[in-house]
């Protein structure tokens, strides 16, 4: 078990860890934002990317509320589908890649932090 | 391959005058440096005579006697001193402070755009606010000044002086008071010459050296009326238009343009679009010059041989509505035109929008260029269009493509036009938008971006206006080609050329809206406006029209304040010039002063900021220029693009860059003094680099 790790907190196991449910919920949030304006964009006609990835992130919100490892794989899905749609619409244009992929990586991160606090519970 | 009739109908007509004048003005390969007296000066037979030969032109190298460089405005020196392998040496020689900054209400709207000439030992320049200076050379040390006292509410969209033009009177005794005399046109609307020498006004011309621009106007309005460039010189005479505040109203001040006699300030011709004829020596008593009609705010280019002066026109006071507009608003708009400068009558014009309603007024001086052996003038447009054309008659020499079945919108179907001309030899243009091609800091701010494409109305290139929802113009009115223009190397055969690649995202505002926002024109404002400029066009009421303007320039995110469209928005390229082929495209300027939220993100990375400014183009292989919103002045290799030598500047360098030998030692120079618009910091720097000296 990883010691070191921030998200580990001495804790029984079928204790709730606040560090997985607060970003349980800014996953939420974002995710409520960006499905609630991907839904919009895709009335207009646009790209039906915000309105899956917004999903996706409500999802993975839920899941972390529920302190449940398969948020981890839920936005794996999400991220890979994200890097995936980035690269088929802008390739390797790097200034154009940075917003798509820099914050939903950093999210990626924090989800990945939260393993070892989700895996205690299992 | 269509080409435009009209130039050719008009240039038809009066293409014999050029007859008169096919005298050779080639200066003397020997004595490069010194004005030459005119091969076959007629003096004794008068002023008027002697003012319609053409005589020999100051040449570009150790002097940087002409804003654009030489009189075809190349922007090219055959200085060779500094090059490729010893450029990183470059050191500051000099800064020389103008001491003209903002005070009190011109807070926030300065944007001197200044390019100083070199003549002799002397610089030659105007401040923000018209202060004519000149300052030592090779030291930076002031050697005169002249305030005409502009006063603050003058500044029209910006307190802008790009530069003065000179003239020496070939009839004048060498240390007479203003043989060689300093002109300048200024914002609150006067020609102001002194002599050179001394600063001292020139008694004879004007009114103690001053002419009043506002005369057969109308009703002085300050700020409506300003001039920006210098004057064209032409045999003579004195040749200007003046910058007509954008968007006010349609019964704005005229367009009209007008030639002096350079040494007595009279008015010799005045070319009024919609009544040439009549208005030949000025309105009848009581009449004023057509109002509403076509400006020239740039720099003409001057053609002492032919005896043409070149002017890019605007648009109509009322940019984003056209219906109102008369049938001779609608046939110059947006041209080129060559007007005889020692009569006043046109020779050609060439069109390069049709109905404009983008506001793709032509910001770039032309310059003169041989073109595959036939005397040549190069016209850069904002929508990036590159266009060569025979001097003597208009007539593309390059493929002009024309666009067919265009939009025709809801707002006024008649009046806009669904074919337009294009460059098929070269643009600067971009493919058009899509949603992906948004960005933002965040997939939130990207999102944002994405649901204000998808509200507007875009149908590429020339989508026309629109109320019912936002339009997307791109490229935006800041162009393509502004008046920073290009620079020409004929020796490698290389157009330089930087440019801007940014939309607008604009509505057209119901007059009800417009009222009830009250968005009023400038002659209904109480007072001095406050402090501070928008961008030009974020709410213009357009008066007259039935609809007022909102721009968003740059398209910028109203979350971020970041643009909404991926960089680069700007870049610079090298053309080859027999073929129109590019050589190098590359971005230009780093995102070390731009990030989110205003926070300087202070990255090394070419990221290809907006810019403002021309290149100057050297025989030593290098490309000089500031322009970009980074503050940085820049040596680029004209071979491969790639960047030399930089150095930060303190203050914004949105200028034209200059180089000249003192001493026997290259200089080159930009002023660092802000953009308000470009959002860059003000300053009054006059900088001067070299090699160490040995």
């Amino acid at each position: 078990m990883a010691t070191y790790d921030v998200t580990s907190q001495p804790s029984s196991p079928h204790q709730r860890n606040w560090a997985v449910t607060i970003l349980g919920w800014v996953c939420a949030a974002f995710g409520l934002v960006i499905f609630a304006g991907g839904a919009w964009l895709i009335t207009l006609g646009g790209s039906w990317y915000y309105g899956l990835a917004g999903l996706g992130l409500i999802g993975t919100g839920v899941l972390l509320n529920y302190q449940k490892l398969a948020a981890v794989w839920l936005y794996l899905l999400v991220w890979i589908g994200t890097l995936g749609w980035s690269w088929w619409e802008v390739g390797a244009d790097w200034w154009a890649e940075a917003p798509r992929i820099v914050a939903p990586t950093l999210i990626l991160v924090l989800i990945l932090m939260c393993i070892p606090a989700l895996a205690r519970r299992r | 391959m269509h080409r435009i009739l009209s130039a050719f109908a008009v240039s038809l007509l009066v293409a014999p005058t050029v007859a008169a004048a096919q005298q050779s003005v080639d200066p003397d390969p020997g004595a490069p440096l010194e004005m030459q007296p005119a091969a076959s000066a007629t003096a004794e037979t008068g002023g008027a005579i002697t003012a319609a030969q053409p005589r020999p032109q100051r040449e570009v190298g150790t002097d940087w006697p002409y804003y654009g460089g030489d009189a075809d405005a190349t922007r090219y020196s055959p200085l060779d001193q500094i090059t490729r392998d010893n450029v990183h040496e470059l050191e500051e020689v000099f800064t020389y402070h103008t001491g003209d900054l903002p005070k009190g209400s011109a807070a926030g709207k300065y944007s001197p755009e200044t390019t100083p000439l070199k003549i002799g030992d002397d610089l030659l320049m105007c401040s923000a606010m018209n202060i004519l200076i000149s300052v030592n050379a090779a030291s930076g040390e002031e050697n005169w000044r002249f305030d005409p006292g502009v006063p603050n509410e003058a500044i029209p969209y910006g307190a802008s002086c790009r530069g003065v033009s000179i003239y020496t009177d070939p009839d004048a005794a060498e240390n007479a008071p203003c043989a060689t005399r300093v002109i300048e046109g200024t914002l609150d609307a006067r020609l102001v010459a002194v002599d050179a020498a001394t600063g001292r006004p020139c008694e004879g011309f004007g009114e103690n050296g001053s002419v009043d621009l506002w005369h057969d106007i109308g009703d002085r309005v300050p700020g409506w009326y300003a001039v920006t460039a210098p004057p064209a010189i032409v045999r003579g005479v004195l040749v200007t238009g003046a910058q007509v505040k954008d968007g006010q109203a349609e019964d704005a001040p005229s367009g009209v343009v007008r030639g002096y006699d350079v040494i007595t300030g009279d008015l010799l011709w005045a070319w009024d679009l919609a009544a040439p004829e009549q208005n030949r020596n000025g309105p009848p008593e009581g009449d004023v010059y057509t109002r509403g009609t076509p400006n020239m705010w740039t720099t003409a280019t001057t053609d002492e041989k032919l005896g043409y002066v070149y002017l890019p026109l605007g648009n109509s006071s009322v940019d984003y509505y056209g219906s109102n507009r008369s049938d001779a608003e609608n046939e110059y708009a947006t041209s080129l035109l060559a007007l005889d400068a020692t009569t006043g009558e046109e020779v050609w014009h060439f069109q390069t929008v049709r109905n404009d309603v983008w506001d793709y007024d032509l910001g770039s001086q032309a310059t003169l260029i041989d073109y595959e052996g036939t005397p040549a003038i190069l016209l850069p447009s904002k929508q990036g269009d590159i266009y060569i054309l025979n001097r003597e008659t208009g007539e593309p020499l390059t493929p002009v493509g024309e666009m067919t079945g265009l939009p025709k919108g809801d707002v006024e179907p008649d009046f806009i036009s669904d074919t337009q001309p294009i460059s098929a030899w070269h643009t600067l243009r971009k493919d058009p938008l899509q949603e992906k091609d948004m960005w933002g800091f965040t997939p939130i701010d990207q999102l944002f971006c994405r649901i204000m494409f998808r509200q507007a109305n875009y149908d590429g290139f020339f989508t026309p206006p629109s109320s019912d929802k936002p339009w997307i113009q791109y490229p935006g009115y800041n162009g393509g080609s502004d008046w920073g223009s290009v620079a020409v190397d004929q020796e490698r055969g290389i157009i330089i050329a930087n440019y801007n690649d940014v939309p607008n995202y604009n509505r057209l505002v119901p007059r009800a809206e417009a009222d009830e926002r009250g968005l009023t024109p400038i002659d209904e404002k109480q007072g001095a406006q406050g402090p501070g400029s928008s961008a030009e066009g974020a709410g213009d009421p357009q008066t007259g029209s039935p609809y007022g303007i909102d721009v968003n320039a740059g398209w910028r995110s109203p979350l971020t304040g970041m643009p909404c469209t991926r960089p680069p928005y700007g870049g610079i390229r090298a053309i080859d010039l027999k073929t129109g082929e590019t050589l190098w495209d590359r971005p230009l300027g780093t995102a070390r002063r731009n990030g989110p939220f205003g926070i300087p993100s202070f990255l090394p990375l070419d990221i290809g900021t907006p810019n403002n400014g021309g290149s100057v183009v050297t025989a030593g292989g290098l490309v000089f220029i500031a322009a970009a919103t980074d503050n940085l002045f820049r040596a680029i290799d004209i071979e491969t693009g790639e960047t030399l030598w930089s150095t930060v500047l303190p203050a914004g360098g949105q200028a034209n860059p200059i180089t000249y030998e003192m001493g026997g030692r290259q200089y080159v120079m930009v002023t660092a003094m802000g953009h308000h618009f470009m959002e860059t910091p003000v300053g009054d720097d006059v900088i001067a680099w070299a090699l160490p000296s040995k």
